[in-house]
């Protein structure tokens, strides 16, 4: 295995178990089971004009999205993302507050703000606990801003995730489904390439911790 | 009757824990505050006997309103419920000799922990 090659596994096992605690979390909070597939880790070039984000992305979204979404800074700088599709998200928040579930009912896209505050929290909830194992794991202190919520469809979305400042990002997304709901969500980490000698660093440290 | 301040951005959040306090404390008068800011003012108004508080709040953040209270009480009974699970957070948090820190989600055996540290340190 080269160097890159070994690079590019521990940074995809961070982030799996980083997913794993979180996916954890999200079966607590809904009481169901998380089914996740295999994360995966890619960089991007933002000038190149083909490049699709929703190419890379494991399940294909065709209505409107909504997004949760946390920035972070100090020793590593990007965003987090978690992305529902909204058609699912009443059925979503039901589950989450543990009311029965009337799927029927639910595919309104008229949401309360008690609807996007419940939304907020959660993604809150499962956001920081993705980006806090991995910095954990990593030893690397983030900061964090207030957490958002947003509906996009996905030509806004794919604009929003292409910071104007980075030309590359490095980009880390799982998709996961929540048991016998036919909810399918993804996480998107995207990262600010300077970020990366930093990253980049720390998986060095661990590369020669273990393959002493 | 214990008197607990609850600091949180979220109304979702606060439900939680209040429906869960309730449901494992009798004798419990809650209080709610939408961020730090609000939680200092509720804080001087009521001076509760517990404050439960958030970190990543707009207008003033977690850590600030416990340097805040700390500050005009040291012995304040402070309890951290956050999402945010960074160990060095959680050892600056536990600097400020709060009474415990605790992740989110709230649920039922964290809340029991809650109401038992409230129970232990009422009288104290």
């Amino acid at each position: 295995m080269n160097k890159s090659s070994i690079r590019y596994d521990i940074l995809k096992e961070v982030f799996n178990i980083s997913a794993g605690k979180a996916a954890n979390l999200l079966s607590e909070i809904t009481g169901k089971k998380i089914i996740l597939k295999i994360p995966d880790v890619t960089i991007l070039d933002r000038t190149k004009s083909n490049i699709e984000l929703t190419d890379y992305l494991p399940i294909k979204f065709s209505g409107a999205l909504m997004v949760s979404t946390i920035s972070f800074k100090e020793n590593l700088a990007g965003k987090a993302n978690l992305i529902f599709p909204a058609e699912k998200m009443k059925t979503f928040i039901q589950l989450c507050l543990n009311e029965e579930v009337y799927d029927e009912d639910n595919l309104s896209l008229d949401f309360t703000d008690i609807d996007f505050d419940v939304i907020r929290e959660i993604g809150n909830i499962i956001l920081n606990c993705i980006l806090g194992e991995t910095s954990n794991l990593l030893d690397i202190k983030l900061q964090y801003s207030l957490p958002e919520v947003k509906v996009y469809n996905q030509i806004t979305f794919t604009k929003a995730i292409y910071e104007k400042e980075y030309q590359h990002i490095l980009v880390l997304f799982i998709t996961f489904i929540i048991d016998n709901t036919e909810i399918e969500g993804t996480i998107i980490v995207d990262l600010a390439l300077q970020s990366l000698n930093e990253l980049l660093r720390k998986i060095d440290l661990i590369e020669a911790d273990t393959y002493v | 009757m214990v008197k607990v301040l609850i600091v949180d951005d979220s109304i979702f959040s606060q439900k939680v824990s209040a429906n869960l306090i309730r449901k494992y404390m009798n004798n419990v008068e809650l209080t709610f505050a939408n961020n730090g800011e609000e939680g200092i003012e509720r804080y001087e108004e009521i001076k509760p006997d517990f404050i439960i508080t958030d970190l990543l709040m707009p207008k003033l953040s977690g850590q600030e309103l416990i340097r805040s209270i700390k500050a005009q009480d040291k012995s304040a009974k402070i309890i951290v419920v956050s999402a945010d699970i960074q160990k060095n957070i959680r050892e600056e948090v536990e600097a400020y000799n709060v009474l415990a820190f605790l992740n989110k989600p709230l649920q039922d055996e964290k809340a029991q922990i809650i109401c038992n540290l409230i129970r232990e340190n009422m009288n104290e």
